[in-house]
């Protein structure tokens, strides 16, 4: 069982940091390169989310990921100690607006609802918990 | 990310090479709003050739909506064309392909882009 962790403070510098604890995941635990786009883009909405609406003034909230390759699926944990928010909660964008009324907010977290086969959250002793998986491919 | 442009006389192509991720939209927008030109001196129409992007998040589809809104307001034809299946999946899961032409390939996109076909 491959299992990686890190933990990195809500800064848009830190998202490079977290592709690359991604991807090293990927090879350790052999996943095929499509896998891991899809592991790539989830992380990404998700901490881009919290960098987004998790921080107060002068204060970046600490964000923490997991991820975890089990005999069926990889499941990857992102937790941080901001406010309370529920990303789940966002509206589902209107995918078929026109071109001229089309929105971009809540895209992220609706495209990780799509790629990913179970996503759910949790507030746990003052965390944000997002915990999301995906069955291996093949 | 590198972007490049290439001026042909039916349209200019954006060519965004790698990633297209929160790091790397802001540059493409810049890419995008440069080849939309000046006013008075669009372009026949716009491409977005994604032949060499591997990676689009929501913050790349981002810059593409809003480049696809100036053209439209300029009347100059906007297509994208060339996705890798990965990239094509996020234009078809976010909608983006239902309000955004996408073609097959540059060829295509190039002879459809003729006016009057817009």
């Amino acid at each position: 069982m491959t299992t990686r962790r890190t933990a990195v403070p809500a800064d848009p510098a830190q998202l490079s940091v977290l592709t690359e604890f991604l991807r090293e995941f990927g090879s350790a635990a052999a996943l095929a390169p499509a896998q891991v786009g899809t592991f790539e883009l989830a992380l990404e909405e998700i901490f881009m989310n919290i960098v987004m609406h998790g921080s107060q003034p002068g204060i970046a909230p600490r964000v923490e990921v997991s991820l975890n390759l089990g005999i069926e699926s990889v499941t990857m944990t992102v937790e941080d100690d901001g406010p309370q928010f529920d990303p789940l909660s966002l509206p589902p964008p209107d995918v078929t607006a026109s071109l001229a009324d089309r929105r971009v907010g809540g895209l992220g977290v609706f495209l990780v609802r799509k790629i990913m086969d179970t996503v759910s959250y949790e507030r746990i002793a003052g965390r944000n918990q997002l915990r999301m998986s995906k069955r291996l491919e093949g | 990310m590198n972007v490049r442009i290439e001026a042909l006389a039916e349209a200019t192509c954006v060519i965004p090479e790698g990633r297209l991720d929160f790091d790397a939209a802001p540059g493409f927008q810049e890419a995008l709003e440069r080849a939309l030109g000046a006013p008075g001196k669009a372009p026949a129409a716009l491409i977005i050739d994604g032949a060499a992007l591997e990676y689009v998040s929501s913050a790349g589809l981002r810059a593409v909506l809003l480049a696809a809104r100036a053209a439209q307001r300029a009347g100059v034809p906007f297509a994208l064309c060339a996705l890798q299946p990965a990239v094509r999946e996020v234009f078809d899961l976010s909608g983006f392909s239902r309000i955004i032409a996408v073609h097959p390939d540059r060829a295509t996109a190039l002879a459809q882009a003729k006016p009057g076909r817009a």
